[in-house]
């Protein structure tokens, strides 16, 4: 017995070698099936580290895009309110050229100064415009932020504050999405509550309609000046909303490229596994069922 | 002396050693199947020639032992990979229920932070809306439940472990009792040169059970077999066996007592050092990862909410400074995982607002909000941490599968090499079996005709006419 002596029971070599091909199998299967090579942290440590914090990026640039799509509400709603405003205006100057007319009777302008009346809460209405609960011009406080007040000079308070809200459409990108009403309906030397009640006193009086006038414009052009901020702050975040949509796509294909299955391969490495069980299979059936007893006597 | 009566029991003596070797390979052939055994070889041996005058007479032959044929050296190496592959196995399925917690779902500890700074996000663009706060408070919730549920799980799972310690160590008790009881039969055996090849097989396989269990050294001496656990910690010397006991230790665990001393840190492989591997170290890891997570979020969330202001008014007309949205974590963050809970239930006490007397300023939303990519746990954002925490897991168990498949592949080829010095080959017993029986007839037949000559030979004095 010189001869090299073989291993007589070689078939747990067998089934391990099987139960190797099984679990490919398996985790083939799993890969086709959830579209994705990390279904555990242990498939692929550092990519399912990676997976995670891209996770986190996609679920920022979300956050980022539902804010736009709350603040591209407010804004616009804003700016078509100051659309609105101007265009009250514009009746405003031409009531105001109407009564500038000396040939106008007291009646006749008493009639023109209370259209401006109506047309002064309109105004005060437009002012207290809300979106989903917010008012859009009374700063950072949470009050109706025009009251029609007697006592005031101008017969408008103004109840909000001067602040502004900053919103993040970005990493590290804010945008300013208010401004308040003391600024949008008040500043350089215009007040355009002030204006109306200014030319409806002017009208009762019968004196200095022409400047009265004169201010109403300049209010009209303060307002439509002031449309300006909603405009590029509109345009900005719809920048912002295409760029985000391109660095969605883009994570998605990192996504990909870190976790998703290739599904030929796999497809292609599963019927391989699979003739490579059949193979092995095949091997130890046909393992020889007969020993040199049987041929004896 | 070359007589007819010696050449007789010369083949006598034959037919004898033939039928023992006969018998050897019946042994063989019965144990084909049996587990550890090693297969036998009959030991022919020529016996003492014959000296009479100037002619050496050959004496025939005996059957002077059956010999197991093992390689002592190889059983060896076999019992350090049993137990190499022992402590990967147990280290790897318990890491592999580890990483359960830390697997990407819908509901793990990574998506519940996003989601929670999401929510802030949300808040910012209507800072006084009670729903978007209601938002903030059941995204703060499902985050805290996240970490309560993660650590729950492996707390359970070390207890399981723990009791599968205390299991195995009744085991290891089991299997040194009987290897003893084994060494005294063995030793009295070869005390009278008798051959205890049967009960040696039956030990090897007992020690392969053990070696499974703890690290075992095998030292053979004039006195028996006497086996050590790898630092020498002795679990048998001879007839002895020395019972390991368990005793709860401080954190509520198993310690593993030997004669008074605790070996717990000192077993070195077998399954029971992949336990203790997960159970001490790798789990109490991840465990302490999750509390400095939760504790790091818990405390900047709170810090952040206390520099704003809520909506609640106070006497004087201003807000009401923010305080704490988490319930502060324990001092040590030990435990902080387990126990973080929203500390609030009203929506209107968290502080978006930056000025104590405007409610709609979301001015406090962008310092809170900045946390999720401020380095705020261990020098790393609250992801790149969690995402730490994963690769670690990750890398642990992919790096043990590893080491256990090429460990199954090394132990395959031991065990192969072992069945090719000491597995029964049929063909082998077959080819044995036919020569002994072939020697057997041809004794036999030797017998026969020396019995032939004999009569003869008492005839031939016999006067017949």
């Amino acid at each position: 017995m010189s001869s090299v002596r073989v291993n007589p029971y070689p078939m747990p070599d067998l089934l391990t070698a099987l139960e190797k091909l099984q679990q490919q199998q398996t985790s083939d299967t799993l890969e086709l099936g959830t579209g994705s090579k990390i279904n555990k942290p242990s498939d692929d440590p550092a990519g399912a580290a990676q997976m995670i914090l891209m996770q986190d990026t996609g679920s920022q640039i979300d956050s980022y895009n539902q804010s736009i799509g709350s603040v591209n509400g407010q804004l616009s709603t804003a700016d078509s309110t100051l659309n609105s405003v101007v265009t009250v205006l514009q009746r405003a100057i031409g009531l105001a050229t109407e009564g500038a007319n000396g040939t106008l009777s007291d009646t006749d302008r008493q009639a023109i100064a209370d259209e401006l009346s109506g047309i002064q809460s309109e105004l005060i209405s437009l002012a207290n415009t809300s979106y989903q609960g917010q008012y859009l011009f009374t700063g950072t406080a949470d009050s109706l932020p025009f009251v029609a007040d007697q006592a005031a000079q101008s017969g408008v308070t103004y109840k909000g504050n001067a602040g502004t809200n900053v919103v993040a459409i970005g990493t590290g990108y804010q945008i300013q999405v208010n401004v308040p009403g003391s600024q949008v309906f008040n500043g350089s030397g215009t007040d355009v509550f002030q204006s109306i009640h200014d030319l409806i006193s002017a009208l009762n009086s019968n004196s200095g309609i022409a400047d009265a006038a004169r201010q109403v414009t300049n209010a009209y052009n303060y307002v439509t000046a002031q449309r300006v901020f909603y405009g590029n702050a509109m345009n900005q975040v719809q920048t912002q909303q295409s760029f985000l949509s391109t660095e969605k796509v883009t994570l998605a294909q990192q996504e990909n490229t870190t976790a998703g299955a290739d599904v030929t391969q796999v497809a292609s490495d599963l019927s391989a596994g699979e003739t490579a069980m059949n193979a092995a299979m095949q091997a130890i059936s046909s393992m020889p069922r007969t020993s040199l007893f049987d041929y004896l006597k | 002396m070359s007589s007819l009566l010696g050449t007789m029991s010369i083949a006598v003596g034959a037919l004898g050693a033939e039928q023992g070797a006969l018998q050897a390979t019946t042994n063989n052939v019965a144990n084909a199947n049996t587990p550890g055994y090693s297969r036998e070889r009959a030991v022919l041996t020529e016996n003492d020639p014959v000296v009479v005058g100037s002619i050496t007479y050959g004496s025939g032959v005996s059957l002077s032992k059956l010999q197991s044929v093992r390689d002592p050296i190889l059983q060896l190496r076999i019992e350090e990979e049993t137990q190499e592959q022992a402590e990967l196995n147990a280290s790897v399925t318990a890491m592999q229920q580890a990483q359960v917690q830390f697997t990407s779902s819908s509901g793990d500890i990574g998506s519940m932070i996003s989601a929670f700074f999401s929510s802030l996000n949300q808040l910012s663009s209507n800072p006084t809306d009670l729903a978007l706060r209601q938002g903030v408070l059941t995204a703060a919730n499902n985050m805290a439940g996240a970490f309560n549920n993660a650590s729950r799980n492996l707390t359970q799972q070390r207890s399981s472990i723990d009791l599968q310690v205390s299991q195995d160590v009744d085991q290891v008790n089991v299997l040194t009792s009987q290897i003893a009881t084994l060494n005294t039969q063995i030793s009295q055996l070869q005390g009278v040169e008798e051959d205890a090849s049967a009960l040696v097989d039956q030990r090897d396989v007992l020690i392969g059970q053990l070696s499974s269990m703890i690290d075992v050294s095998s030292i053979q001496s004039d006195n028996g077999l006497t086996l050590t656990t790898g630092n020498g910690t002795a679990l048998v010397v001879g007839g002895q066996a020395y019972a390991l006991s368990t005793q709860t230790n401080s954190s509520g665990l198993q310690s593993i007592y030997s004669q008074g001393n605790d070996i717990t840190s000192k077993i070195g492989s077998g399954e029971l050092a992949g336990l203790l591997d997960v159970r001490d170290q790798q789990i109490p890891t991840l465990l302490s990862n999750l509390d400095t997570l939760a504790a790091g979020l818990a405390n900047s969330v709170n810090a952040a909410n206390k520099q704003g202001f809520t909506l609640v008014q106070q006497q004087d007309g201003s807000l009401q400074p923010g305080g704490n949205i988490f319930v502060a974590p324990p001092a040590g963050n030990q435990g902080a995982a387990a126990s973080m809970a929203v500390a609030i239930s009203d929506p209107t006490l968290i502080a978006a607002s930056s000025d104590p007397t405007a409610a709609g300023s979301n001015g406090n939303l962008t310092g809170l909000c900045a946390i999720q990519n401020q380095a705020t746990i261990d020098g790393q954002t609250s992801e790149a941490y969690y995402s730490n925490i994963v690769f670690n897991v990750g890398n642990t168990v992919s790096n043990g599968t590893s080491e256990l498949n090429s460990s199954k592949l090394i132990l395959n080829q031991l065990q192969d090499q072992r069945g090719s010095i000491s597995g029964v080959s049929l063909d082998e017993e077959a080819a044995n079996m036919v020569q002994y029986q072939r020697a057997f007839d041809a004794a036999a037949q030797v017998v026969t005709t020396i019995s032939d000559i004999l009569y003869t030979v008492i005839n031939m004095g016999t006067y017949n006419g």
